[in-house]
């Protein structure tokens, strides 16, 4: 069962930012040793969209979202996240932001009800434990409450993530490779999810996938890595047009073909 | 956090060895060592003294590291990050926690020192609270400076979290006058702000009353080693977030 998103809880969501935009990221710069991960990336990001940022391995996609959540300081560049800019603002900012990748295991040691509850109070949710089992049973996940975290299954793991980045209701939900160990069923219902919260709630959805199929269904706008910089940005249908291919599939296997090449 | 790194502790067994075991084991230990080669019931005071000071300064440092190691060794460090969670937030949680060990290994001690060998928690005199202070405050220290090295190293800095007091323990004379060490390391124990309180906490045992004079200069040089502490996390940090070390915690 996977309606009745936020309904009947402690904790509605967000009212709206102030600001106009969700998220605001001009000229961002990042270098690692010899490396310039992301080379003048400008992203605004207004609310309601699904945007998906792709491109092969290497682009700079993860670099970009850490970026943006403010994890790593940029060399240039500014980034306003929910109304707030960063670095100073980044603890209020989290409070409206959830977070999610699909390689980031959770805590050992704790049950999956505990682990909820521990996000939830750090997310400053009134109700932790309340919240936790209805987002569980949401996302029809409530059998593995009393579950040590280390025992469960890759795709189980994954969707408790999923849990822990939305139980405070987020205005924008960042995740990177959601569906990346989910089998086809518990990767649709994650799916499904994301678009209910973006049609229901308003919810901003930004995330990054190798899967073209899963960023065409779920996205409305992507924007398209290339070495750290933004080689296309609108709506993947335009983009793959402008790009002269069929399909986001076709044009990513050409982009990763040319690194390759690039490469030798 | 705090209800994290405790319930994650309860069930770690190597806590539960750290926190009941070895101060028993310690107590029991330097306790048979005074009664075995001291005379009258001066050593023993001394030795059983001296673990119970080493262990409430030793578990504040171990909480302290272990609890960013756990989320290093877990892979937590990024989901803690996207939250609203702040570094001083993070810190404090660590140093409740570190209090609570500390309470519980001095309780272990001082109930195998008041039980086997008659010797009273506060037998040192009144000099021991001034002491515990200095000593919790040292710790502290040395707990921030081992979660600025945890953050660029990961679990490669575990070996400070557990060496450091052990390093500091022969050469600051936990049990011992400094001048019973080498000339050299006498030298160098000079320059350890844990020698004055430990001659302090001598003193206390041996004459009654307290010498301010020792712990005055304990305290000038652990408020040093809390502030270069404090500037070596906030550089560390700082290379953290602009070096992108987060990356090497996921």
């Amino acid at each position: 069962m996977l309606a009745g998103v936020g309904s009947a809880d402690d904790t509605d969501p967000m009212p709206p930012s102030p600001s106009p935009h969700v998220l605001a990221a001009h000229g961002l710069r990042k270098r690692f040793g010899t490396t310039q991960a992301v080379d003048g990336v400008d992203l605004v990001i207004e609310a309601g969209e699904r945007v998906g940022i792709v491109g092969p391995n290497g682009a700079g996609k993860t670099t970009t979202l850490l970026l943006l959540l403010g994890a790593i300081e940029p060399d240039s560049g500014t980034v306003d996240l929910v109304g707030q800019r960063l670095p100073d603002g980044r603890s209020a900012a989290m409070e409206r932001v959830g977070f999610a990748a699909g390689y980031l295991p959770l805590p050992d040691r704790l049950t999956v009800l505990e682990t909820l509850e521990l996000f939830g109070r750090l997310y400053g949710v009134e109700h932790p434990r309340e919240r936790a089992l209805e987002i569980l049973t949401e996302l029809a996940i409530d059998r593995l409450a009393d579950q040590r975290v280390e025992s469960l299954s890759s795709g189980q793991a994954t969707l408790v993530g999923f849990a822990k980045a939305v139980i405070h209701h987020p205005q924008l939900v960042v995740l990177d490779e959601p569906t990346a160990s989910l089998d086809p069923d518990v990767a649709m219902r994650v799916r499904d999810r994301l678009e209910h919260m973006n049609a229901e709630h308003h919810a901003t959805l930004l995330l990054t996938s190798h899967d073209m199929r899963e960023v065409e269904r779920l996205t409305t706008r992507v924007v398209f890595l290339r070495a750290g910089r933004i080689l296309a940005d609108g709506p993947a249908a335009e983009v793959v047009d402008d790009a002269g291919y069929p399909d986001l599939e076709t044009m990513f296997l050409a982009e990763a073909a040319r690194l390759r090449d690039e490469a030798v | 956090m705090v209800q994290r790194n405790l319930r994650v502790q309860k069930r770690n067994p190597g806590h539960w060895f750290l926190l009941f075991v070895l101060p028993f084991v310690d107590a029991l230990l330097f306790g048979s060592i005074g009664v075995a080669f001291g005379e009258g019931d001066g050593p023993v005071r001394l030795l059983v003294t001296g673990i119970l000071l080493f262990h409430l300064i030793w578990q504040l440092t171990l909480a302290g590291s272990l609890g960013l190691l756990e989320e290093v060794w877990t892979r937590n460090v990024l989901n803690l990050i996207a939250t609203p969670l702040t570094e001083r937030e993070f810190l404090g949680a660590l140093g409740v926690v570190g209090l609570l060990r500390t309470a519980v290994s001095v309780t272990v001690i001082a109930v195998v020192g008041l039980g086997f060998y008659a010797v009273a928690p506060a037998s040192a005199g009144w000099v021991l609270v001034p002491s515990a202070a200095v000593l919790l405050l040292f710790g502290w220290a040395v707990a921030v400076f081992v979660v600025g090295l945890t953050l660029q190293y990961g679990d490669s800095a575990e070996v400070f979290s557990w060496g450091t007091l052990v390093l500091l323990m022969p050469l600051s004379g936990f049990f011992y006058p400094v001048e019973s060490l080498p000339a050299p390391m006498a030298v160098l124990a000079q320059a350890i702000p844990l020698t004055y309180v430990f001659e302090a906490v001598r003193h206390g045992i041996d004459h009654g009353s307290i010498a301010w004079g020792q712990l005055g200069i304990a305290t000038a040089g652990t408020l040093v080693l809390v502030v270069a502490a404090f500037a070596f996390l906030a550089r560390q940090l700082g290379r953290f977030r602009s070096e992108g070390w987060v990356t090497r915690f996921t």
